[in-house]
């Protein structure tokens, strides 16, 4: 089933999605690798956590480290792939927390991701095709964390059309082998 | 610097400029060809949507001209010197110019970090990267260097195995089926793999990373290793891991193995992992500084 969602996503579109189902995003998500994701933990610790971070209430993370071209203040998205997810393993139910987000798109699964109850819903993009997601970039809305340079640093992106996702970790349930 | 070592250096760096954006914006067209042949295997929904996009991704990227993936790797240098080839100084210098041009203008992502600071000088050069592996050819006046731009996701899942030689040939087997089923999605699947079996710790792996650049589908001359590469082949997609590790038929596109005589007491098996976005790219030069060949 092909399903097209808009960010920030309710609470009852969430729930009538099934593992397997094709889905495509439209709306604001951020890319987050793990040194981003490290750092929004400290942040929040300290209470200094940056105010576009705090209006992602049902949007997602993108696992991504793009590469974009800057000219004079101004990005251009060039590439960006999906990277391995598992690399943020640590971090991301207590990012999760922190950021609400609903979603996370990332390739290869996440081994200790809670799932439960519609808490946050994994989606997978094909690895490598960073190309064709400079097309369903629509634009770069904002940057954080930049001194993390420019593959670690968080990129606010307006996004259309953004798959095939497929729905692969949901309520528990996993399309990726269980021992992985 | 004679004039005649200047016109060449000059040469070199433009034709290599070309060969690092080939290498990065374009996937070599026998990868095209076996990923059709896997979208036409396929049945299941999810493993066909994944195909296409792979395809549609590099169609898209050799169109604009755009790095097909974004992680553009650790550029890797294979360097193949005539011995008759009039100049063999100079490489790491025309190799890192190159790469500060390639990485501004394709632009390609900044990939070298120190490990221990963690910083990025934003360049793709650093503490020894790129890596440079020069091979000397007697009786031969030409110049060719290859491009692997080696991204991390593949090269995570790479590894070394020094087995007991008793039960060496048939352990490796098992420990190279294990390691693939282990890594499941992570490595971009479908996968090639490169596996060098004996020399030493250093050497099988130089070999494995050597074997990638066989082309997909070419068998080792030696008919007792191409019987072993189709073997792992058919044992690997056998494991149904599919394309992203999202289920499948096709796991891996092919598997190549080098061989080199071991140490009485050694059995190093090297293992070098590569995702579905096989991205190489070759030029050769003759001694009076023409192209000769380009792929």
């Amino acid at each position: 089933m092909r399903v097209n969602i808009d960010l920030p996503v309710k609470e009852k579109e969430l729930r009538e999605l099934h593992l397997g189902d094709i889905i495509y995003l439209n709306g604001l998500i951020i890319t987050a690798r793990d040194q981003a994701h490290k750092k929004i933990i400290q942040l929040n610790e300290k209470g200094n956590l940056p105010n576009s971070l705090k209006n992602l209430e049902g949007s997602a993370i993108y696992h991504c480290g793009p590469i974009i071209r800057e000219n004079k203040g101004d990005y251009e998205f060039i590439s960006g792939g999906p990277t391995t997810s598992q690399r943020m393993n640590s971090f991301e139910n207590e990012v999760i927390d922190i950021l609400k987000v609903k979603f996370i798109i990332g390739k290869g699964g996440m081994k200790s991701l809670n799932t439960k109850n519609y808490r946050v819903i994994y989606l997978s993009l094909t690895g490598g095709c960073g190309a064709i997601i400079q097309k369903k970039v629509k634009k770069i809305v904002n940057v954080e964390l930049k001194t993390l340079g420019i593959c670690e640093a968080i990129w606010f992106l307006e996004i259309e059309d953004f798959g095939p996702l497929i729905v692969s970790q949901i309520n528990e349930k996993s399309l990726y082998d269980q021992d992985f | 610097m004679s004039k005649r070592s200047e016109d060449f250096k000059r040469k070199i760096q433009k034709v290599l400029f070309r060969t690092i954006k080939r290498a990065t914006t374009q996937a070599p067209d026998e990868i095209v060809k076996s990923l059709n042949r896997s979208l036409n295997a396929e049945d299941s929904e999810i493993a066909k949507a994944q195909l296409e996009l792979m395809l549609e991704n590099f169609a898209y990227g050799a169109q604009n001209k755009i790095p097909i993936c974004q992680d553009t790797g650790i550029l890797n240098f294979f360097i193949e010197i005539g011995s008759e080839f009039p100049i063999i100084t100079n490489f790491k210098d025309i190799i890192d110019k190159t790469v500060v041009k390639a990485t501004r203008t394709i632009p390609l992502r900044a990939n070298s970090v120190d490990p221990l600071t963690n910083k990025n000088p934003e360049s793709n050069l650093g503490i020894n990267v790129p890596p440079i592996y020069t091979d000397i050819i007697d009786n031969d006046a030409n110049l060719k260097i290859t491009i692997l731009p080696k991204g991390g996701g593949a090269e995570n899942i790479s590894k070394l195995f020094m087995l007991n030689p008793a039960d060496g040939l048939h352990i490796f087997q098992q420990k190279i089926i294990e390691s693939i089923k282990k890594a499941g999605g992570m490595p971009c699947p479908p996968i090639i793999l490169g596996i060098g079996i004996g020399g030493d710790a250093t050497l099988c792996m130089k070999l494995a990373k050597k074997a990638l650049l066989r082309p997909i589908n070419l068998r080792h001359q030696r008919e007792d290793v191409a019987n072993l590469e189709l073997l792992l082949l058919d044992k690997i997609n056998a494991l149904k891991i599919g394309p992203m590790g999202l289920g499948g038929r096709t796991s891996c596109l092919d598997v190549h193995i080098e061989l080199a005589m071991r140490h009485p007491a050694s059995f190093p098996v090297g293992l070098i992992v590569q995702c579905y976005s096989h991205r190489y790219a070759y030029f050769k030069m003759n001694e009076k500084g023409e192209i000769i060949d380009e792929g």
